[in-house]
């Protein structure tokens, strides 16, 4: 089977211009990607450690393996430093990274692809046979997203949710909802059209939701 | 007759704005009728918001080290 998922760029250039509005941290990170193009190792370090952390947790959610999550990284840092030279700063030095993390998690997992195998594993709501939903929801959890801190025992079950979508649709929920890519990147990335990407998403949405939902239901 | 698993199906759709005007139409129709759905929205909503806060891993300090190391030895002979 051909792999037509395509190489992710590494100048950056496919990233949104941010310039006349860049926050803080993408300032920060700006002075020193400008340290390390000149050559300083310790402003390159720096942005290691200020973007270690999302893209180890990113790597892991993807490949669900420590030991993958820790050469994703290696490998995204290694291949930002070799093209640092090359990156324009047109986008974010932290979207350009994730994106570069990104691809190397898809390209590490694409011969483990089994998406149409296990679709109906997938939790999703149950309807009658006139189409209406067969459970009303008990508890409207939804406001629980924005209180200051996430219950830990909710946020074990999220990861275990997330860990437990097959494949294909986590990478989408995760590339999508979690990194904020576009529907075209994904598309681009992953190899698929957009349509698909959207089903996808949908479905892994409609899942994880049906997981949190239980998850209230219990406690 | 537009039913829940109807309005379910487009909640993505919607959620982005991507509706026809008819079909949005249609579906806040539904919803000003079935408290079931409204709270499947917002739930449905509410997800992604839930996820991004749990999803954060932060690299084990001892991985850290290890990567930093790497790259120090991998860069400097460059």
């Amino acid at each position: 089977m051909t792999d037509r998922r395509v190489p992710l760029t590494t100048d950056g250039s496919a990233g949104t211009v941010r310039t006349p509005a860049m926050s803080d941290a993408a300032l920060e990170d700006r002075a020193l990607l400008d340290r390390a193009q000149a050559g300083d190792m310790e402003g390159f370090e720096a942005l290691v450690e200020r973007h270690e952390d999302r893209l180890y947790g990113l790597a892991l959610r993807m490949t669900r393996s420590e030991a993958d999550a820790a050469e994703v990284v290696q490998d995204t840092f290694l291949a930002a430093y070799q093209n640092l030279k090359n990156f324009r700063g047109e986008a974010a030095f932290g979207s350009w990274v994730h994106r570069i993390a990104a691809n190397n998690a898809l390209m590490r997992l694409r011969h483990q692809r089994v998406v149409d195998a296990v679709t109906e594993e997938l939790r999703a709501p149950e309807f009658t046979e006139r189409g209406s939903l067969a459970e009303v929801p008990e508890v409207d959890w939804s406001r629980r997203a924005d209180e200051k801190v996430l219950d830990e025992e909710l946020g074990r079950a999220i990861r275990q949710g997330t860990d437990a979508l097959p494949q294909g649709y986590r990478e989408v929920f995760l590339l999508k909802d979690v990194e904020g890519l576009s529907y075209e990147e994904i598309s681009e990335m992953m190899g698929i059209s957009v349509p698909a990407v959207k089903s996808r998403l949908h479905r892994a949405r409609l899942a994880l939701r049906e997981e949190i939902d239980a998850f209230y239901k219990e406690v | 007759m537009f039913t829940c698993k109807d309005s379910i199906h487009s909640l993505l759709e919607y959620v982005d704005g991507e509706l026809s005007e008819a079909q949005a139409a249609e579906l806040r129709e539904h919803l000003r009728a079935c408290p079931p759905c409204v709270d499947f929205l917002q739930s449905y909503k509410a997800t992604p918001k839930l996820a991004r806060r749990a999803l954060v891993d932060d690299m084990p300090r001892e991985l850290a080290g290890k990567l930093k190391a790497f790259l120090r030895t991998k860069l400097s002979s460059k």
